[in-house]
């Protein structure tokens, strides 16, 4: 099942719809195996790849700063590898065996530069938790050769000390902020400052990627939309002029009504029987 | 004579049920009407049976803003409103709709879709009245009708014209506040205003009066 959903994805032309007419009854969410979303992010400076993954090619000539997917995997183990673009997977320049992939989860694979400047591939869990209406998620994560560093909006910190490869996150106000990152501790700019326009209802993933060494220091987006959740009501009027209530003075009205006919009624009943 | 007066106070009580009836019945919430339809549209479209043949991969850049077309303009003249438009968002303390101060306005929440958006629910809401303006812009949204028409004027000066398909009243515990603010599903426009008794105490509505209006 693994393998015959990313031959699917491997192929090309004509040959690939067909396999994936078929491939696509079997693996269209089954309910017997749960399947996870799987981004990957490609945070390395200066690299394109080729990647395969489980021996089959997924990603053709996948370039620095760009995300892929999300695809739609089941949960299990999967071998993930790098290659010069056009090279053989024996000569990749960078394998992971056996990444864990749970199921139901929305997942980011990364493939960056660890603190020390060394490929590796980190997978992320992706929070796709609603957020309160107004509100946007904001993560970053620390996917560069770079010491730990402080995340600022509007130059006020709001992430300290995020060190590789670590992230942190947080719900914001939906809206323009601007951001930079700076060496922890420091007023000492390492990337930024850039305009952030966190959407209402979305997740925005910010990786932070490159070397400070070689100077390369960037970032990668990535978003994830539909977290949104509805306000909690719709105050819309506080005169009583359209109330549709029935006052309580027509519920006496009601009740007098009521006594008389009932006094009333008992009041005749009595004088016929008297009559008689 | 004893029995003459007790025929008139029954007549007297029977009067009196009579009127509170009456009112009683009178002010009882207008029917729902068109509520199956208003739940269809929040269906989502069915997704494409087959995904793309290729993984989708994106530049990585950072997220830029949302572009929606707002409502400047509501017109409805079967109810007699022309209003001014505001965009609004979120009451930061209570996380409830940020309907305009003045009973004359209505708000668009500019968090949903605006009036480009090719699926989702575009919802503006307006006061029915208020303790010192009086009636509201929407005071008499209960009384539309299906098929009536609805016309937003966008900031570009384009009018869009809907028909109402529903007219629906909810205690405001129940309201299924999520279908009312989807962006997924059938392009809609839905107005939401207040309804139902009035507790004079808290000074609320019991009820959400909501209409739904498609593109006609």
């Amino acid at each position: 099942m693994q393998l015959s959903y990313f031959r699917r994805v491997a192929a090309g032309g004509a040959v690939a719809a067909l396999t994936f007419a078929g491939a696509g009854a079997l693996t269209a969410t089954p309910a017997y195996a749960a399947t996870s979303k799987v981004s990957v992010v490609h945070g390395i400076p200066d690299t394109p790849v080729d990647v395969y993954v489980n021996g089959e090619k997924t990603l053709d000539n996948f370039k620095p700063g760009d995300v892929a997917g999300p695809l739609t995997l089941e949960e299990g183990a999967y071998d993930i590898a790098l290659t010069k673009p056009g090279a053989p997977v024996a000569d990749a320049i960078l394998t992971v065996d056996d990444a864990a992939v749970p199921g139901g989860a929305n997942i980011s694979i990364a493939a960056h530069l660890d603190a020390a400047g060394k490929p590796k591939i980190t997978p992320f869990v992706n929070d796709t938790t609603k957020v309160d209406a107004g509100k946007a998620r904001l993560v970053v994560r620390h996917t560069a050769a770079a010491p730990a560093v402080d995340v600022r909006a509007g130059g006020t910190p709001v992430f300290e000390d995020l060190t590789n490869p670590n992230e942190a996150k947080g719900d914001v106000d939906a809206g323009a902020v601007k951001a930079d990152v700076v060496l922890a501790g420091t007023d000492t700019v390492a990337i930024g400052p850039a305009d952030l326009d966190l959407n209402e209802g979305t997740a925005t993933i910010v990786y932070a990627i490159g070397s400070a060494e070689a100077k390369n220091l960037g970032v990668v987006a990535q978003t994830i939309t539909g977290l949104h959740s509805a306000p909690a009501g719709v105050p819309s009027g506080d005169g009583g002029l359209a109330g549709t209530g029935v006052d309580a003075w027509w519920y006496v009205l009601a009740g007098a009504g009521v006594l008389l006919l009932v006094g009333g009624g008992a009041r005749v009943a009595t004088t016929r029987t008297g009559r008689r | 004579m004893r029995h003459r007066g007790a025929l008139a106070a029954m007549a007297a009580g029977v009067a009196a049920l009579t009127a509170a009836s009456v009112v009683a019945c009178g002010s009882g919430p207008a029917e729902d009407v068109g509520a199956a339809d208003a739940a269809d549209l929040a269906r989502a479209a069915p997704s494409p049976s087959a995904a793309a043949p290729s993984v989708p991969v994106t530049r990585g850049d950072l997220p830029a803003g949302t572009r929606a077309v707002p409502p400047v303009r509501l017109s409805i003249p079967a109810i007699d409103v022309t209003a001014t438009v505001d965009a609004v968002g979120i009451d930061a303390g209570t996380g409830e709709f940020e309907v305009p101060p003045s009973v004359d306005r209505i708000g668009w929440y500019r968090h949903g879709p605006g009036l480009e958006a090719r699926t989702g629910s575009v919802v503006l809401a307006g006061h029915v009245d208020g303790a010192t303006q009086g009636e509201g812009a929407f005071f008499r949204l209960r009384e539309l009708e299906r098929g009536d028409t609805v016309t937003a004027t966008a900031t570009d000066g384009a009018r869009r014209e809907y028909r109402v398909v529903a007219r629906e009243e909810y205690r405001k515990t129940k309201i299924p506040l999520d279908r009312y603010f989807a962006r997924d599903g059938s392009p809609r426009l839905t107005l939401i205003t207040c309804g139902g008794p009035f507790d004079a105490q808290t000074r609320r509505y019991r009820d959400n009066i909501v209409v739904t209006a498609v593109p006609a």
